[in-house]
């Protein structure tokens, strides 16, 4: 089984405090707004520190889920198929043989690009989230990947998807 | 190249104008304040300047539209703005449909869907084409894939085994004809969630916008003052149900009457409709999973619905109004005979989920009935109203429904196909043939690991499962999930080499004929 590279987290944690950062600026926001209108008399006055509190408690939840993401995550190329493993609340592990890939991207979002990984993404004819992204992998690793994927998927092949 | 019907301008620009003249008439009221007569007339100007446009629009696109069949691919050269080439290679045609409403029928001509994997919407749509036209190119559409795949294959061969001869394909062998009481039965039970707006509308004609008139009043003026306000609102919703309920019936009637499946060759044909007509085929080989619905009034009649998902589009899907590709409803075990004939699994012999996996419905659906509990409880604080423990009463429904939950999931795999089962009110049962397997997920939320469960899902290309109506065998043991998943995938790789020996690796032939299932028509799937 292998694990993603140990930089993803960077990744997860940058993400999860942008968008905590995001939520918990509508919320304070929010409690602001309304303890500034004339409703603000009938509000009791601790809604701020609440909200902020509120707030605080969702960034650390996001950022311990993407800690722990880095830990479940596991892939392997097995005979067959594509094996994969993830998932912090929900845990799932997918079998995507060969045979049924229909083609296999490579991407890098300009975040990946800063700490220099990228994300392999193996697409099915099939319809419900058995399209599988493969996060933290090393340029090199992604290339390499890819390339066995697209090697694996035509050997296998011979039969349509549909 | 050939053109549409000529007859085409004129529906098509009924149907434009009409469209475009109401933009036109709601731009027309929009932009005009007050209401004499200089408004008036602008608005009748925009809305003949609507129509107009709407013709010539028609004219253009019927004179720009051009279709041709070749050898092996269907062609359509169409647009009037922006022009647009379509091919569609024979082989990846997934279905075929003709529908007609009534004006279509008084012309003679019909709209035709061609479908294929790609994509959500219909890849090709002929509006409209003579009725002749429709079939033959139906036929032809078919036609063309087969006798391409016979090149290759041994197709008749394999045809000759079960019993038919190499004319199968144009000879129709009655599968299903709907009975009137069926229909009947169907009509009276359906609800049909657009009927009761259209009830609503009709009621409001019928009374002349004016509601009070539909309640008696002489008969109820003797009742003391609230009780008539009651009465009456009881009674006005009785008579909107009603009528809801009469045009419900009616609309299912109408789709649903003279629904017939038939099977030529390695197709499945249909047809239904009393106003409006359709029909349409389903090749066998393109067929993704078969779905045997049993919803609630229904199952206690012993009757069934089944509808056959391919990758093209899924029974319900948009316009499609309901199931097209499906028996409405019928005899459960003419159902499950009419199922084996199309994919011959063996005996529906499901592994229920564990006994554990009960006492989590249950913990869930008690959950539900405190946060119901705890709402009565709100609104008796805030209102007149007391007593509202008197909802923590549902406790009593608590293990007959965790029961029910329970008792009617379950899964089997067969030698060749992977059966689900979920749901109490409509129990849908899901046959999957391997070799359709795309992905299998191995799923275990938080609270399911806490009782060692997990969801296993065989995802397919089948269009329904966009709408999270896939394969899934819900709660079972964690490890049997492991199993099941890997007993899955080994046996769609053990599928696809049977398939593969059998059939040379042509490209476009490879989809065309399953002689696997062909041959297993007489003998039935696994014993175990």
């Amino acid at each position: 089984m292998e694990r993603l590279t140990p930089r993803v987290r960077i990744v997860w944690l940058v993400l999860a405090l942008a968008r905590a950062a995001i939520i918990g600026g509508f919320i304070v926001g929010g409690a602001i707004g309304l303890s500034r209108t004339e409703l603000g008399d009938a509000v009791p006055v601790a809604i701020v520190p609440a909200a902020a509190v509120i707030a605080v408690a969702l960034a650390v939840i996001r950022v311990f889920i993407a800690w722990r993401r880095y830990g479940i995550w596991r892939f392997e190329l097995r005979d067959d198929d594509l094996y994969i493993r993830r998932g912090v609340f929900t845990r799932t592990k997918t079998v995507v043989p060969f045979v049924r890939v229909q083609h296999v991207d490579s991407r890098r979002s300009p975040l990946e690009r800063a700490v220099g990984l990228a994300t392999v993404v193996v697409y099915t004819a099939g319809s419900r989230s058995s399209d599988v992204a493969i996060p933290g992998l090393t340029p090199a690793r992604a290339e390499a990947l890819q390339e066995s994927l697209r090697r694996l998927a035509i050997e296998s092949a011979g039969e349509d998807a549909v | 190249m050939k053109k549409l019907h000529p007859a085409s301008v004129a529906v098509r620009s009924l149907s434009r104008s009409l469209n475009t003249g109401f933009v036109f008439f709601i731009i027309g009221v929009v932009v005009s304040p007050g209401g004499n007569g200089m408004d008036l007339l602008s608005i009748v100007g925009l809305v003949v300047l609507g129509i107009i446009t709407g013709i010539v629009y028609e004219f253009a696109y019927y004179q720009r539209f051009r279709y041709e069949l070749t050898a092996d691919t269907f062609d359509v050269t169409s647009g009037v703005l922006s022009r647009r080439t379509r091919e569609l290679p024979l082989g990846r045609v997934q279905n075929v449909d003709i529908r007609q409403n009534v004006v279509d029928r008084l012309l003679g001509i019909a709209a035709v869907h061609i479908e294929t994997a790609g994509g959500g919407e219909t890849e090709v749509s002929l509006r409209y084409v003579s009725e002749t036209e429709a079939h033959r190119l139906r036929r032809q559409l078919r036609q063309g894939t087969r006798t391409e795949a016979e090149d290759t294959d041994s197709l008749e061969g394999e045809e000759a085994a079960v019993g038919s001869t190499a004319e199968t394909a144009e000879e129709e062998e009655l599968l299903f004809e709907i009975q009137p009481r069926e229909l009947v039965i169907l009509s009276v039970f359906t609800i049909d969630p657009g009927a009761s707006v259209l009830g609503g509308i009709a009621l409001s004609f019928a009374s002349g916008f004016d509601p009070t008139t539909l309640v008696p009043a002489d008969r109820i003026s003797g009742l003391p003052g609230p009780a008539t306000g009651a009465f009456a609102l009881v009674w006005a919703i009785l008579v909107f149900l009603l009528a809801a309920w009469l045009i419900s019936a009616i609309l299912t009637f109408t789709r649903y009457y003279g629904f017939r499946l038939t099977r030529s060759g390695d197709e499945l044909y249909y047809e239904r409709g009393l106003l409006q007509h359709y029909s349409g085929t389903i090749p066998f080989e393109k067929v993704q999973a078969l779905t045997i619905s049993e919803a609630i009034p229904f199952r206690w009649f012993g009757y069934a619905a089944l509808s056959v998902e391919t990758a093209g589009y899924a029974p319900g899907q948009s316009d499609s109004r309901g199931t097209e590709s499906a028996i409405p409803l019928a005899d459960a075990d003419r159902v499950v005979a009419l199922a084996r004939a199309i994919e011959p699994f063996g005996p529906i012999d499901l592994e229920s989920p564990p006994r554990r996996a009960r006492e989590r419905y249950a913990v869930r659906y008690l959950l539900v009935v405190a946060a119901s509990v705890a709402g009565a409880f709100a609104v008796a604080r805030y209102t007149p109203l007391d007593r509202w423990y008197i909802a923590a009463v549902l406790v009593a429904v608590v293990p007959v429904a965790a029961h029910l939950k329970w008792t009617n999931r379950g899964f089997h795999t067969g030698e060749r196909y992977v059966l689900t089962q979920t749901g109490f009110w409509r129990r849908t049962t899901k046959i999957v043939p391997y070799y359709r397997v795309q992905a299998v997920l191995h799923e275990a939320t938080i609270f399911q690991r806490r009782r060692h469960l997990a969801s296993v899902t065989a995802d397919t290309a089948s269009s329904a499962s966009f709408f999270g109506r896939a394969a899934t065998a819900h709660d079972i043991d964690a490890d049997r999930g492991l199993e099941v998943q890997a007993a899955i995938e080994k046996q769609l790789q053990e599928r696809l080499r049977v398939r593969k020996r059998q059939q040379p690796a042509d490209r476009w032939a490879q989809d065309s004929s399953d002689p696997t299932d062909d041959t297993s028509m007489v003998d039935n799937d696994d014993p175990c």
